[in-house]
C-alpha cells in the first residue's frame, strides 16, 4: 500500500504515485473540513450571542450583495436562454411546446439557477473575501486586533459569513426570476413559444412549491459553505503575498467542489 | 467587465441609472477590444513566435493533469444529480425511461460536459493564470521581459493558450465520460434502467459532436485569454493580485456562459 516515496522535497514536477496522491488528498480534505467545522462552531457561538459588528455587516452586504448584482443578472438571463436552446431539439422532436415552461422551470429552479449563482458568487465574493482576510493575516492586522482585545471572529469573520449567506440567498431569488424571463424570451425568439404558453407550462401544476424551496434551501447551504471556506482559507494564510494567491486559488476550487457535493446530497434527500 | 473596484465601500450616493449603464457599456466595449487584440497577438505568436522548449508541456501539466482530480469529483456528482433529477421529473409526466440514457448522452455531449467542465476550469485555471501573471507584473518581472525585447504575450500567454486549448478538449471528453458513467450507475440504482438500455447512441449525431468539440476549443481559447488579460492588467501590489484573480474567475466564467449561448444558438439555427 505505502509505495516508497522518496523524502526529497516535493517540487512541482514530481508526480507522486496514484495511491499516495489519493491518500494525501483524503487527508487534506479531512483537514479542511475539520477546520471549517471548528470555525463554524465559533461563528455560531458569536451569532447566538448576537455578538457581531453591525457596521461591518452592512458594509459587507453592500459590497458583496449589491455590487454583485450585475453579474448575477447577466448570468441568469444567459443561463435561462441556454436552458431553452438545449431543450429546443427535444421539444421540437416531441412537439411538446406546452411543456417547455415546465422543462425550463424545473431545471432552472431546482438546479441551474442556484448552482450557477453560487459559482459566480464564489468566484467574485469568495475569492475576494479570502484575499482580503489573507492580506490582513499576512500584514498582522488580525494579530493587532487580538492585542487590542477585539475578537476577530465577531468583528471580521461572523459579519462576512452572514453577508455571504444572505447575498447568495437573495441573488438566487433574483436569478430564479431572471433565468425564467431569459428562458421565456429565448423560447419566443427561437421556437415561437409565446410567453403566455411558457407561463402556462410553468404554472400548469407540474411544478410545485417544493421545486422552489429546494433551490432556496440549496442556496442557503451553498452560501454557508462559501462563507466558511473563504474565511477559513483566508485566516489560514501562511507565507506572505504568494501565500495569499495560493489561498485564493485553493478556496475557489474547494468551494466549487463543495457546492457540487452539497448539491448532490440535497438533491437526493429532497 | 462588470467589476467595480471594491476597496472602499461606504454606501455612496448611487450614480444615475443612465450614467451607470453608459459607463458599463463603454467599459465592456474597451475590454472586448483589448481581449480581441490579445487574442490576435497570441494567435500570431502561436505561429511565428519563438519556441521555448518545454513551456507548453509544463503548462499542459499544470492546466490538465492538476485539474483531473477536481474535475472528476465535480463531474461525477453532476452526472448523478442530473440523471436523478431528469428521472424523477420524467416519471411525473410519462413513466417511460427507455430514452433517458440517449437523451442524457446527447445533452452531455452537446453541452453539459464541455460547459460545466469549462466553468470548473475557469475557476481553477483562470485563478491560477491570473495570480501567476499578476504577481509577475507586480514584481516587475513583466517589465523586465519587455526590457529584454521579449513580448510577455509570447512568453507568458502563448504557452498557456496552446496548452489550454488542447487540455480543455481532452478534459471535455473525460468529463463526458465520467458524468456518463456515474449517470449510468444512478439510473441503474434508482430507476432500474439497465446499463444496456442506458447506453443508447441513437440520438447522438455528428452535429452534437461538432457542437461539443467547438465549445471545448472556444472555452479553451477564451479562458487563458480572459484571465491573462486580467493578470497583465494588475496594478497595486499584492492586493491588486487578489483583485485580478477575482476578475479573472468572474470574467472567464461569464465568457464561458456567453460563448455557450452563442455556439448553442448558432448550431441550433444552422443545423436544427
Amino acid at each position: 500500500m505505502a509505495r516508497a516515496q522518496p523524502n526529497a522535497p516535493k517540487d512541482s514536477d514530481a508526480t507522486p504515485g496514484g495511491l499516495h496522491a489519493l491518500g494525501a488528498a483524503v487527508v487534506s480534505v479531512s483537514q479542511v473540513v475539520g477546520a471549517m467545522g471548528l470555525l463554524a462552531s465559533r461563528i455560531f457561538s458569536r451569532l447566538a450571542k448576537l455578538d457581531l459588528d453591525r457596521d461591518e455587516l452592512v458594509r459587507n452586504l453592500y459590497r458583496m450583495g449589491f455590487q454583485s448584482m450585475p453579474i448575477v443578472i447577466v448570468t441568469a438571463l444567459f443561463t435561462g436562454g441556454i436552458m431553452v436552446v438545449q431543450a429546443a431539439p427535444l421539444v421540437n422532436r416531441l412537439g411538446a411546446h406546452g411543456l417547455m415552461g415546465w422543462a425550463a422551470g424545473f431545471g432552472t429552479l431546482r438546479e441551474i439557477a442556484p448552482l450557477l449563482t453560487a459559482l459566480m458568487i464564489n468566484g467574485r465574493v469568495g475569492a475576494n473575501n479570502t484575499a482580503e482576510l489573507g492580506t490582513m493575516v499576512v500584514t498582522e492586522q488580525v494579530d493587532a486586533m487580538r492585542v487590542l482585545a477585539i475578537d476577530p471572529i465577531a468583528f471580521l469573520v461572523a459579519p462576512r459569513f452572514v453577508a455571504i449567506t444572505v447575498t447568495l440567498f437573495i441573488s438566487t431569488v433574483f436569478a430564479d426570476v431572471l433565468a425564467l424571463v431569459g428562458a421565456a424570451l429565448m423560447g419566443d425568439a427561437l421556437l415561437g413559444v409565446s410567453p403566455a404558453t411558457f407561463y402556462n407550462g410553468l404554472t400548469g401544476g407540474l411544478l410545485g412549491v417544493g421545486d422552489v424551496t429546494s433551490g432556496m434551501l440549496k442556496s442557503i447551504l451553498f452560501g454557508a459553505l462559501i462563507g466558511l471556506s473563504s474565511c477559513q482559507f483566508g485566516l489560514g494564510v501562511e507565507g506572505g503575498a504568494p501565500g495569499v494567491g495560493r489561498a485564493v486559488n485553493a478556496t475557489v476550487v474547494a468551494s466549487a467542489a463543495g457546492v457540487f457535493v452539497i448539491d448532490y446530497f440535497v438533491s437526493f434527500t429532497l | 467587465m462588470v467589476n467595480t473596484p471594491s476597496t472602499d465601500a461606504a454606501p455612496r450616493a448611487l450614480p444615475s441609472f443612465a450614467a451607470s449603464v453608459g459607463a458599463t457599456s463603454l467599459e465592456f466595449l474597451s475590454t472586448a477590444k483589448e481581449l480581441l487584440s490579445l487574442l490576435v497577438r497570441t494567435l500570431y505568436y502561436s505561429f511565428r513566435g519563438r519556441r521555448e522548449p518545454g513551456a507548453v508541456v509544463r503548462s499542459m501539466f499544470e492546466i490538465g493533469n492538476r485539474s483531473l482530480f477536481f474535475l472528476t469529483v465535480v463531474m461525477g456528482f453532476i452526472g448523478m444529480i442530473m440523471v436523478y433529477q431528469a428521472g424523477t421529473q420524467t416519471m411525473r409526466v410519462l413513466p417511460d425511461l427507455s430514452l433517458l440514457g440517449a437523451t442524457y448522452l446527447e445533452l452531455l455531449i452537446r453541452d453539459f460536459a464541455a460547459s460545466i467542465g469549462a466553468l470548473m476550469l475557469a475557476t481553477r485555471v483562470g485563478a491560477g493564470i491570473a495570480a501567476e501573471v499578476g504577481s509577475m507584473v507586480v514584481t516587475e518581472q513583466v517589465d523586465a521581459l519587455r526590457m529584454c525585447a521579449a513580448d510577455p504575450v509570447d512568453y507568458l500567454i502563448k504557452p498557456r493558450f496552446l496548452a489550454s486549448v488542447v487540455m480543455m478538449t481532452v478534459l471535455g471528453i473525460w468529463s463526458a465520460l465520467v458524468a456518463y458513467l456515474t449517470g449510468m450507475l444512478t439510473a441503474y440504482a434508482w430507476f432500474d434502467v439497465s446499463p444496456l438500455t442506458f447506453s443508447n447512441l441513437i440520438l447522438v449525431d455528428p452535429v452534437d459532436l461538432g457542437t461539443g468539440l467547438a465549445k471545448c476549443i472556444a472555452y479553451g481559447a477564451a479562458i487563458p485569454i480572459v484571465s491573462g488579460h486580467a493578470g497583465l492588467a494588475t496594478f497595486g501590489g499584492s492586493e491588486g493580485v487578489g483583485t485580478a484573480t477575482t476578475r479573472a474567475v468572474v470574467n472567464s466564467s461569464l465568457a464561458v456562459i456567453i460563448l455557450n449561448l452563442a455556439i448553442s444558438a448558432t448550431s441550433f439555427l444552422a443545423f436544427g
